[in-house]
């Protein structure tokens, strides 16, 4: 039986009719779990494209003015008002966590335990770091502007029901990338990935496919932070 | 699964740094459009470009999509055009709503 | 009944068709691209029984929950009927309970009746059989999707006990009235039941999921797409449909519940109520009705799909002929799931949309035809000069295909907007949707049991409870649906309690009485389906090994019915398509999957 090599398959739209006209795999060389993700993902973005197209919706279609974003959000230093101030440090803040993400990706296929496991923590820490600016945010717009879900002083009612939702949608996804990237720290540190043990609830080994799996999810949501940040905030 | 035939993306630390930079200085782009008050079309043409820059780039790079097979690149390409067909049919819904909204509630009235 | 098939070869009257250029095919047996999956292997009875991770429990789990809560909307469909048929004599369902009758029955017999027992009951039992793997890829995620549905169905059921009952909205649940005050179960019914929906999402998705990526990713050796059976791609694209479409259900729900409970108004208007300005301002309704149909349509598809697909494997097998157009079918299948993400707004013709969208709507929606009509010439054509046998799933099958075509062609009627404008929101709609949706998926459903029963039990239904099932409800369904048409062209409005004495109803009384009794009969008949599942799961005739002599893997695993990991030691090798049956020069009537060439050297079989 001769060996399976991914190298030698046809590659672009050759590999293309190749793969989808094999048997076992359409995608050759992707594993399940990463392939499974994907598939979340492309199914959270019709999430996120539902959630805009009705902010866009909204907007379109107002006829009381929509509240000026880049001065709603924009924050007092020194004196100077800079708009959209701290939406741009938690633009810098998510974008150095994807960095960072990236790179414990690409420790964990080194099998460097150690360097996978610190950029995973710096991940978190800079996950962390967003959702406490966000709550910093969300606090200054309900208690200093008054902005609430049914009303708000700018304009539309609708600025604050979708500000609400959005973000604290996004927030949530953020959070709980927050959440397994602490667990998976932790697994990396502990050596699970390398010395093969089972998982706490599903009993199965896995290995540091795992980190480009959760890697996959954490750029996922700064990526719908950019659409986020351009529709939002700069339209 | 373990001891699964994969692809590995190993790559140069250089190319994430790379990247990385990029994406800082097409965010602070698109935040100087802001920052300068540019309106209309150009506005809104440059926001849509760097975002769509910014977020080929995550795709491409940070998750590998470059690197991996058509197979699955194109199955993640291509439901977008369900969305885009949504959007341009809720755009122009919205400009009609807009319309009559004008028309039996602000003009009318 | 069961060695009708041995003597039944087909002599081969065409080998001029494939005359000259024959030869066999060379055997390849690709290698193997990844290790044998590793399984949970459960030790204590919960972990078999209950919270099980085998794919096969998890099916059966979906099927009895789907089938329970849909017990309880064909019960609720009675409540209705007495009150449409005999409004006098039954009065027990004011005007309010019949809206929450409506409602509930609705929702319950498309969501967690039809997509629940397809996808998750069907989706998870077949599966991994039929593609050869050994269980689902994440048998711990399929096992919390259930869990997950299971709530959601129980939170559905608690909506009915809550203060003001469950929600009256009608299944579209179109806001400003769905939760305004007047209409039913708008405190907390309605809550409740966007809860609910929220979590069968989440809940799908996770199945959903696994579905995917076992067909993709988990195909044994030789599986090739184009060697998979047609129900696997029926499941599949339907699968891949839900994924992309309970978003917009998902997002519709969320911002309906913050419109209720937090006072936003995304789809809320200006409002007054008896005189009072409420406090929602600037929302637009009409963007619900685009993201609920943004879902809706491709919903139709969700049930239909599976339905397509199974059909078309029960039709190739009861006729020992393979599939017509195989590869069409495929096409067929995956052109109609893209295009449903494109026809929604045929949904909102009188909805006060932009009147432009009329043309582009219309325009994609009687394409979809197209591939639609298509599959129907292919089963026509698959059993043209096939050797019949008409068993209980042809019987249900040949149902399928009338009932289908009766509700296809009312569907191109209301896919114009000129003939829908008066034909909408009439019992015209509701005849159309409940042959096309309704009573055709089921035909497929009661047959794909009977057909695959004795895999699941080893053992067969009742034949003579099977063939009175398929009588009356075949015969009752058009009893009860076929008059509505007639309804509707007179002008009968639907999710109307009563007509009370209009016009409409000269008429019309003796109709809906004639309905009404059609419906009790056949709603009675189904309970006898039921008993017969449950009786013959002991009693029933024990079946042998591949009793309908079909090739697909499922019926070729080594312990009859399958067990935990399915295949045994070795998971098999594929080298042909499912639908080799009475193929010319062949000594065997029927080749299954995993038959290698070198055993059949005579047979000129299809090269797939
Ligand atoms: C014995 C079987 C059935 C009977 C007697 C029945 C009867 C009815 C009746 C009387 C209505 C209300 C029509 C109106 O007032 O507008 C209705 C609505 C509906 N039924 Fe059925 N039905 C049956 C089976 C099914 C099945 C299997 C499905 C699954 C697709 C289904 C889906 C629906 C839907 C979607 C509605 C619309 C609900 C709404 O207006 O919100 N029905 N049915
Ligand atoms: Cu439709």
């Amino acid at each position: 039986m001769s060996q399976f090599d991914i190298e030698k398959l046809p590659k672009g739209s050759k590999g293309f009719m190749y793969d989808w006209g094999s048997d076992q795999r359409a995608f050759k060389g992707v594993p399940w779990g990463k392939a499974m993700m994907w598939i979340f993902l492309l199914s959270d973005t019709f999430i996120f494209s539902c959630f805009l197209i009705s902010l866009m919706t909204a907007r379109a279609s107002t006829v009381v003015p929509w509240p000026p974003t880049s001065d709603v959000f924009a924050l007092t230093v020194f004196g100077v008002e800079l708009p959209l101030l701290l939406i741009a440090i938690m633009t810098f803040v998510l974008i150095t966590s994807s960095g960072t993400m990236a790179i414990a990706v690409k420790y964990g296929y080194e099998k460097n335990r150690k360097l996978c496991g610190w950029f995973l923590l710096a991940t978190a820490i800079g996950g962390l770091t967003f959702v406490g600016m966000q709550a910093f945010e969300w606090s200054k717009l309900i208690f200093h502007d008054g902005v609430r879900p049914w009303s708000n002083p700018f304009g539309a009612e609708q600025f604050g029901a979708f500000f609400f939702m959005v973000t604290g949608f996004h927030g949530t996804h953020v959070s709980i990338g927050v959440i397994f990237l602490f667990i998976f720290a932790r697994k990396v540190f502990r050596g699970d990935f390398d010395t093969g043990r089972r998982g706490y609830f599903t009993s199965m080994k896995s290995d540091y496919e795992a980190i480009e799996i959760l890697g996959l999810y954490w750029h996922f949501v700064d990526l719908v932070w950019v659409f986020i940040f351009a529709f939002f905030y700069l339209w | 699964m373990t001891g699964d035939k994969k692809q590995v993306h190993t790559h140069k630390l250089g190319i994430y740094l790379w990247i990385w930079t990029l994406l800082f200085v097409f965010s602070f782009f698109s935040y100087m459009v802001d920052y300068l008050n540019y309106q209309g079309l150009l506005r809104w043409s440059l926001i849509v470009f760097f975002m769509l820059a910014k977020a080929g780039f995550i795709m491409a790079i940070f998750m590998h999509l470059y690197w991996e097979r058509w197979a699955i690149v194109n199955v993640l390409l291509w439901p977008m055009t369900a969305i885009g067909v949504f959007i341009a049919i809720m755009a122009a819904e919205s400009y009609y709503t807009f319309f009559s909204r004008m028309f039996y509630f602000v003009v009318g009235s | 009944m069961t060695d009708e098939y041995t003597d039944n070869k087909i002599e081969t009257k065409s080998a001029d068709s494939s005359s000259g250029s024959y030869s066999p095919p060379v055997e390849k047996i690709p290698a193997q691209e990844a290790p044998d999956q590793e399984l949970y292997h459960a030790k204590s009875f919960w972990t078999k029984w209950v919270f099980c991770q085998d794919a096969k429990v998890i099916g059966i789990q979906y099927a009895l929950t789907a089938t329970a809560i849909g017990m309880i909307g064909l019960i609720l469909s009675w409540g209705m009927r007495l009150q449409l048929g005999f409004p006098e004599t039954f009065s027990f369902l004011g005007p309010a309970t019949y809206y929450q009758s409506v409602t509930m029955h609705g929702m319950i017999m498309v969501i967690y009746l039809l997509t629940a027992l397809f996808l998750g009951g069907f989706g998870n039992y077949l599966i991994p059989l039929m593609v050869g793997a050994r269980d689902m890829v994440f048998p711990y995620v399929n096992m919390v999707s259930y869990w997950m549905f299971l709530v959601a169905v129980l939170v559905l059921i608690a909506s009915f006990f809550v203060p003001g009952g469950p929600t009256g909205a009608g299944w579209t649940l179109y806001p400003p009235q769905a939760i305004l005050p007047g209409t039913p179960g708008s405190e907390m019914g309605i809550v409740l039941m966007l809860v609910s929906l929220s979590l069968f999402v989440i809940g799908f998705t996770m199945g959903g999921l696994n579905y995917v990526i076992t067909i993709l990713q988990s195909r044994t050796r030789g599986m090739t797409l184009m060697r998979m059976p047609l129900t696997i791609w029926g499941i599949f694209t339907a699968t891949v449909l839900a994924l992309l479409a309970f978003p917009a259900l998902f997002v519709a729900c969320i911002m309906m519940t913050l419109d209720n409970l937090l006072g936003t108004s995304f789809f809320m208007p200006e409002i007054f109520t008896m005189g009072e300005k409420l406090d929602y301002a600037g929302g637009s309704p009409i963007l619900f009705q685009h993201l609920f149909w943004f879902f809706g349509h491709p919903e139709v598809y969700i049930v239909a799909l599976p339905a397509f697909g199974i059909v078309s494997d029960l039709i190739s097998v009861h006729a020992r002929k393979n599939v017509f157009g195989y590869r069409m079918m495929v096409w067929a299948i995956v052109i109609i799931g893209a295009l449903s993400f494109i026809v929604w707004a045929h949904h909102m013709y009188v909805s006060g949309m932009n009147p432009w969208f009329g043309f582009f709507f219309a325009t994609t929606t009687l394409i979809i035809a197209v591939p639609t009509a298509i599959k129907v010439y292919n089963w026509v054509l698959t059993l043209w000069r096939g050797n019949i046998h008409l068993t209980i799933p042809m019987l249900f099958s040949l149902g399928f295909i009338v009932t289908f075509v009766n509700g296809g062609i009312t569907g191109l009627f209301l896919g114009n907007v000129i003939i829908d404008v008066p034909l909408s929101d009439t019992y015209f709609v509701v005849a159309h949707f409940h042959m096309v949706m309704g009573i055709a998926p089921l035909m497929v459903v009661f047959g794909a049991i009977y057909h695959w029963y004795p895999l699941i039990t080893g053992r067969h239904l009742n034949q003579t409870l099977g063939k009175i099932h398929f009588w009356v409800t075949f015969v009752g369904a058009y009893a009860i649906y076929f008059p509505m048409h007639y309804l509707g062209f007179i002008g009968v409005p639907r999710r109307y309690f009563e007509m009370y004495d209009s016009p409409y109803m000269t008429s019309g009384v003796g109709l809906n009485q004639f309905i009404t009794v059609a419906a009790l009969i056949v709603g009675f008949t189904q309970f006898l389906f039921l008993y017969n599942i449950f009786t013959s799961w002991y009693k029933g005739e024990t079946s042998e090994r591949n009793p309908w002599k079909a090739n697909s893997l499922e019926w070729h695993t080594p312990d009859y019915p399958p067990t935990h990991g399915n295949f045994g030691k070795e998971l098999p090798v594929v080298y042909r398509w499912p639908y080799d049956f009475s193929v010319p020069g062949s000594d065997k009537e029927y080749i299954p999957q995993d038959v290698p060439p070198s055993q059949v050297p005579t047979a000129k079989a299809e090269q797939t």
